[in-house]
């Protein structure tokens, strides 16, 4: 099995009046891990069955291994789209659902159990052909829809959510599990989520997309690290969001007046001096005690305990702010009265913009 | 009976159990009861009774002869004798004449002629035409029905199932008689076109055929075909269609190996009410043959009860039909392989 590459070149889908996806362009690159994330109806599912031939772009053209996919279905394409319910046929055996992509191009019986077997061996489910898809747990099922979708060898694989149906543990075990099956194969994957989890801890790649548009592309590092937008900020991880007004910009270092008292932080795009701007601290940047940058007296309001970190949250002039620490024994008495601390760095400044959360 | 005590406590249970029991009674055992016990049996009227009743009066009227011309006392007391024997044995078959016995047994099964039995093959026969037609006529509506989904879903389920359902049985099939009758609409059509002349009997006569009856038939019945195929169709996930699609299958296949699979009860419970009603339907094919056609069975059990006056008769027809239907539904059952459990739901 070889990957290819899936090119969408200005593409655009509309439902009647309603537009489901904006204009973009995309590129993935073959053999990649490649996550869509976005809340549901971002438009994240459309490129999906777009890619895999259910939906054809309004505009714009869709090329797989540099093919166009112009008025090819989705049993023409080099795609296999898993399901997020699966789809499994219920009334089949389980080898008989993972041979059927080759009973339908005509493989011989005796050559396409043989094929399954080697599937269901990859996704360690051998001794499970002759049982109903109703017999297995939701992992094996899982694996049994991968399987199915890999029999037909295809050059890229489509997922929409497969994991959402499964218990927290498992989602987890089957992480690792599809990480280690994409490397195995290695095949293009595209995985569709609303799990940040899922997208960061899987991908090679990820798009963060909201209402139709693409807001970033980018490593998980860096779309954690950096991201480029409001809502890709509030969206992948936690976010303290203070507002403010920007009063200078010097070198990509951005003073702020905030309800707070001023912010030194670092801009993000361009936003334009006195215009209102969102700055962005992530919980576990910041620090108890003063800085050199940022000092924020606080009122410590509540303390969460997570295990090897502790939530604590505090207010000042009517907002709330959150710090994660690692946990230890100065953590079990803490005074009311905080200063929290935080660098230049770590305060990402950035034009008002809608935010993941309200 | 102990779990719906607790269930419902001791009152309500019996009384579900007693209308449960009603039920059972009213609509199965009484009714399916009498038929058999009706057909299971035959008065012996002899045909022959009446002439012996006839000799004995004969003999009789010579003895009286006899004794009145007779002057010899020990004679005349012996014709006498003779004469009263005669009459009792006149009275007591009389009385059989009246009232004849009732003989049990399974006579009335075995009686059926070789014109009646060719025609209760026949029937049955035709009936599964109609029911094999009406499938084929009814999977394409009802996987439409079925997939359709939203505004259109309501159109087309109004216009093409339920407002020809409003109509009654007897003037969709009289319907259906005027459009094929030697005047009728096709005709009438043909005669416009030039293709046949109606003046001097040229034309096709439709109802002398028996596809005429199917054709009423599967349209007055074709609702119990396609509803319970839309009832199953509704419940596949359509993403099994779609991931079939997606594994490249065609869809001739997608419908043989994932969607027919699906709707097999379905199918199942179409097929049965569809040859149940067909092979038992007396007013369509009375109605399209006008005896111009060849007979059905269930004409043949309405002349034995009310043109023959053999109710013994009739009913052995009618539990023959009733045993064959029931073997088809087990048939159908087993080749379907569904079980009661699938088709209840």
């Amino acid at each position: 099995m070889r990957g290819k590459d899936v090119r969408l070149d200005q593409v655009s889908i509309r439902f009647g009046d309603s537009i489901a996806v904006q204009p973009l362009n995309l590129t993935i690159e073959a053999g990649e891990f490649f996550s869509i994330l976005g809340p549901s109806g971002c438009g994240k599912t459309t490129i999906l069955r777009t890619v895999s031939g259910f939906i054809e772009p309004t505009i714009g053209r869709v090329l797989i291994g540099g093919e166009d996919m112009a008025g090819k279905g989705p049993n023409e394409r080099p795609t296999a789209l898993i399901f997020q319910n699966l789809a499994l046929f219920p009334l089949m055996s389980v080898a008989e659902n993972v041979a059927f992509g080759l009973e339908a191009r005509g493989v011989a019986k005796a050559e396409r159990l043989k094929r399954a077997q080697e599937l269901l061996e990859l996704v360690a489910l051998g001794g499970y052909g002759d049982k109903k898809p109703s017999d297995l747990s939701g992992g094996q099922r899982q694996r049994v829809a991968i399987a199915r979708a890999l029999a037909v060898e295809p050059s890229v694989l489509l997922l929409d959510e497969p994991l959402s149906a499964l218990d927290l543990k498992l989602r987890q075990h089957m992480r690792a599990e599809l990480r280690a099956i994409q490397k195995r194969v290695g095949i293009t994957f595209i995985y569709i989520t609303h799990d940040q989890g899922e997208a960061l801890a899987m991908s090679d790649r990820v798009a963060v997309m909201s209402r139709g548009r693409l807001e970033q592309v980018a490593a998980p590092d860096t779309l954690y690290a950096e991201p480029a937008t409001p809502f890709v900020a509030t969206f992948v991880g936690e976010q303290n969001v203070i507002r403010g007004t920007l009063r200078r910009i010097s070198n990509g270092a951005a003073s702020v007046d905030t309800p707070l008292g001023p912010i030194e932080g670092r801009e993000v795009g361009t936003p334009a001096i006195g215009a209102p701007v969102l700055v962005m601290v992530r919980p576990e940047r910041m620090t108890l005690g003063a800085t050199r940058d940022n000092s924020i007296p606080v009122t410590l309001k509540a303390r969460h305990l997570e295990g090897p970190s502790v939530n604590l949250e505090c207010v000042t002039g009517g907002q709330t702010l959150t710090v994660t620490l690692a946990n230890g024994p100065a953590m079990r008495e803490l005074p009311s009265d905080l200063v929290l601390g935080f660098g230049r760095e770590d305060a990402r400044v950035y034009a008002e913009g809608a935010l993941a959360h309200g | 009976m102990a779990s719906l005590f607790r269930a419902y406590g001791r009152g309500l249970g019996v009384l579900l159990l007693a209308i449960a029991a009603l039920w059972i009674l009213a609509l199965i055992v009484v009714p399916l009861g009498a038929m058999i016990e009706q057909s299971l049996w035959w008065k012996d009227s002899k045909g022959d009774i009446t002439l012996q009743i006839d000799r004995l009066y004969n003999d009789m009227a010579t003895l009286q002869l006899d004794a009145a011309g007779e002057t010899d006392a020990a004679r005349k007391a012996g014709f006498e004798a003779q004469i009263a024997q005669k009459q009792a044995l006149a009275t007591e078959l009389e009385a059989q004449e009246t009232n004849p016995p009732k003989t049990y047994g399974l006579a009335n099964f075995t009686r059926m002629s070789a014109l009646h039995f060719y025609i209760f093959v026949r029937t049955i026969f035709y009936a599964l035409m109609v029911t094999a037609l009406a499938l084929v006529v009814c999977y394409p509506m009802a996987y439409a029905v079925a997939l359709a989904s939203g505004p259109r879903k309501a159109i087309v389920l109004t216009v093409a199932l339920i407002v020809p359902y409003a109509i009654n049985e007897l003037l969709r099939v009289y319907a259906w008689l005027m459009i094929l009758d030697y005047r009728g609409v096709i005709n009438g059509i043909l005669a416009w076109l030039g293709m046949v002349d109606l003046d001097n009997r040229g034309w096709i006569p439709f109802l002398e055929n028996p596809s005429a009856v199917f054709l009423a038939m599967i349209y007055t019945y074709v609702l119990f075909m396609v509803f319970p195929m839309v009832n199953t169709l509704e419940t596949l996930d359509r993403n099994q269609i779609e991931a079939a699609r997606d594994l490249g299958a065609s869809s001739f296949r997608i419908h043989r190996r994932v969607i027919i699979p699906h709707a097999k009860p379905g199918i199942a419970v179409g097929c049965i009410m569809t040859f149940m009603l067909s092979a038992g339907s007396y007013s369509v094919p009375a109605i399209m043959t006008r005896g111009q056609g060849g007979d059905w069975f269930s004409q043949l059990v309405y002349r034995q009860f009310y043109e023959s006056n053999n109710w013994n008769m009739g009913s052995a027809y009618a539990v023959s039909l009733l045993v064959v239907c029931t073997a088809f539904i087990l048939i159908m059952m087993r080749l379907f392989g569904v079980g009661l459990r699938d088709i209840a739901k």
